[in-house]
This record gives C-alpha cells, structure tokens and sequence, in this order.
C-alpha cells in the first residue's frame, strides 16, 4: 500500500475510531495507544483486504479485538446479559441534560456504562456503523446488538443523571462573609 | 408488531438517517408514524440519541496521534510505546530513519515520506487557525504573492527576523516552522519554513517532491540553509507553476 494511501485511510477513520476507543480504554494513553495499534495491524496485515470499502470495519473489528485482547474480560459482562431490559421511555429532560452536559462530562458518563453495552451504544451513536456492521464489528449477533442498545441506553441515561449530579456538586457556591472560617 | 417490539427495532435507528432505506425500520417506522404515542416516544428517542452523537463528536484527538501513527506504521518496530513519547521528538526520530532509508534504498522518493510535509498538509487543510503579522511577514506574503516570482529559485528572508516579528510560528519538534499564506490567481498557498540546522535529518538539498492527499497537495524543497513546504487546495500543476 502506497503511503499516499494510507494517509487518506488514517485521515478518514482515525477519529472515530479514537472516540471509540476512548468510550473502551477510559484514558487518552490507553486509546492513542489502541488506535496506532489497530492502524499498524493494517500496515502490515490489512493492505492484503482488497476491498477497500470494508476497511472502516476491518479497522473498527480489529481495534475491539485489541482491546479485549489486552485485557481479561470479566464474568459480570455475561451475567449482565441476563439483566431485565432497561427502562425504555426517554424522558424530554433527559434530552435536554444531555444538551446542556459538555462534551467530556457525556464521555465520563458514557465510560461508566458497562462494557458489554458500552461498545454497541459508542459505535452507534458515532453513527458510522449500521446495526449489521455493528453487529459484525462485535462478532455478536444482530438481536444481541439491538438488545444491548436498549440496556445501554437505560444504563447512560443514569450515568448522565449522576455525572450532572456530581457536576454540579463541584460547583462551591459563594460563601458569605459572615459564613467563612477565619483562618 | 407491538409498541414495545417497535421500540426494540427504533433504538437501533441512526439519528443522522442513514437506516431510512433499511427495510428492518419500515415497519416500525410506520407504526410511529400511525400511533401517536409511539411516535411521541421515538421523537424523543431521536432527540437524545442526536444530543449523544453531536457531543461525541466533539471529542477531537490528542494533537499530535495522527503524526504518530503514520510515522510508526512506517518506521517502528517499538509501535505500542512511540506515541506516549515526546511526539515531536518521535517525528524527528521517524524523519531521520525515513530519509536515511529512502536515501539509500528507494530512489523514487515522494515528498509524503517528510513527516514535515504531512504536518504542513494537514495545516493548510485548517486555515482557520492562521494569521500573522509584521513588516517581514508582509515583505515575504508580498513577494510569495508574486505572480514572477518562483518560489525554488530562491526567497529574500530572514527567519529569525520573521520569527521575532510576528510571523506564524509553530512548534514542531520544539524547533520553530514559519507560516505564511499566500495568494496566487485566486487560490490560498501556505509556505512553512523551518531551519535546516534545526532537522539535520531535513537538511538535505533537494529539488520539488511533491505529496497529495485528498484535495490538499504539498511540495517541498531544500537550499541549503531552510527546508520549505507549500501547501493549499489546489491541483499540481497549481503548485507546479508557484515554482
């Protein structure tokens, strides 16, 4: 593969891709570090895919795998298959929480949601995978995908009600004169 | 299909509408239309799941992994630990490997290869963030802005004076590169000048390489004493004739 190719295939996908891996590692390092991985799988693996249409997935498959590959996954992701579906109603503040929330207050949020839900919820809302791509990406069937949205989404929506909770618990309000402790 | 399978279905649904044409969604999709409740309900769903996606896609990238993963994928056997490293530290190491390999082993070198030339590329593709100021700066703008003058053949400048005086500077292995835009029949250039003493590994006197990505194409060239890359949206021969 061409260098000149390559760039343009580290350009198009190496943002969504840093986002979704942000949403796995919960750190910055870890997911540069996830990201440049999954782009030196393909220097010197993925160039053999002829389709180059199918890269976006390749990349997105390859980067999960690498994560799961780099750590043990736990028993309480199975178990939490077998959850009673979430509350499904969106109600209209929570959209409008989500609104007002900055951008790394909703990431922290959405990093707290289980992991089993929280790769289908990331890969969804960055909007760059259909359901069946998704489905592929995660190797899980395509039922499992819709049925992990749906927890997913009943899980962030509590995490977004704590993270503004704490959010605004940081918030010192101004104190009075007469209520401050002398030094 | 009952509401509650609907909503199953429709919390799969893209906000940005790239499922409209997904069979899957039809009937669903027509069943909120018909039932008030439930198309009040995914309404909603709608709104919160665009709120989500506008806000995920604010978070940007540290500045420097893009770099980091086009010289590693090229260079580096050690690829899990480069870009934690000082990243300019780490395109300078990548450059000097580069050039040194390319020098010796591959003839038909492009400009691409200069991490430098990526850097610029991906500048000038952002000219939002430009702009500087002084008298040298705009002796050079004037003279760059030139339709006689041919960039290679040599530039009347003074890089410590632009450097002190309000030029564009940016920092790139802690080592300074000039910036300054420039007009030509209409369409916006970007020269970046750097310091052959500050990248030995860049010093080399070359003639044009030229690098395109996307719409954005880049040449660069060295005198002797600067490293220069132009860059803009444009096509090659565009950049050809600034030469």
């Amino acid at each position: 593969m061409s260098s000149e190719v390559f760039t343009q295939l580290v350009d198009a996908h190496y943002t969504p891709l840093y986002r979704f891996a942000l949403s796995l590692a919960k750190n910055t390092a870890d997911a540069g570090d996830l990201v440049q991985q999954t782009f030196f799988i393909w220097a010197t693996k993925g160039h053999g895919l002829r389709e180059t249409s199918k890269a976006k997935s390749w990349l997105f498959t390859t980067l999960y795998r690498e994560f799961l590959r780099g750590r043990r996954r736990d028993s309480r992701a199975t178990s939490l298959e077998d959850l009673p579906p979430g509350e499904t109603d969106v109600a209209a503040e929570e959209v409008d929480r989500v609104t007002r929330m900055d951008a790394s207050s909703v990431v922290a949020a959405l990093q707290s949601v289980d992991e089993v839900f929280r790769a289908p919820l990331t890969l969804f809302y960055l909007e760059d995978l259909s359901y069946q791509e998704i489905a592929e990406t995660l190797d899980v069937p395509i039922g499992t995908v819709m049925s992990r949205l749906s927890r997913g989404k009943a899980q962030l929506r509590a995490a977004l009600a704590r993270e503004e909770t704490a959010a605004k618990s940081k918030v010192v309000p101004f104190a009075s004169t007469a209520g401050r402790k002398q030094a | 299909m009952n509401n509650q399978e609907a909503k199953f279905i429709l919390g799969g649904y893209r906000p940005n509408g790239k499922d409209a044409q997904d069979q899957m969604f039809c009937e669903a999709l027509k069943q909120a239309q018909l039932d008030p409740a439930l198309g009040a309900w995914f309404a909603r769903e709608q709104a919160h799941d665009r709120a989500m996606a506008s806000k995920l896609a604010q978070i940007t990238p540290p500045a420097g992994l893009r770099e980091a993963i086009l010289a590693g994928a090229r260079v580096s056997g050690n690829r899990r630990t480069i870009w934690r490293q000082p990243i300019w530290l780490a395109m300078a190491a990548a450059a000097a490997v580069l050039l040194a390999v390319s020098a010796a082993l591959w003839p038909k070198r492009t400009a691409a290869n200069v991490p430098l030339v990526n850097f610029a590329m991906a500048d000038a593709a952002d000219p939002s963030k430009h702009g500087g100021h002084g008298t040298a700066e705009t002796a050079l703008q004037t003279e760059l802005s030139n339709s006689s003058t041919h960039l290679s053949k040599g530039l009347a400048m003074d890089f410590t004076t632009l450097e002190k005086t309000g030029c564009r500077t940016l920092d790139v292995a802690g080592r300074p590169v000039l910036e300054v835009c420039f007009q030509r029949d209409g369409a916006w250039f970007h020269c970046y000048i750097a310091r052959c003493d500050d990248f030995p590994a860049l010093s080399e006197k070359q003639g044009p390489l030229f690098a395109e990505n996307g719409n954005v194409t880049a040449v660069t060239w060295a005198d002797g004493a600067h490293r220069f890359v132009v860059a803009g949206v444009a096509a090659r021969n565009a950049i050809e004739r600034l030469l």
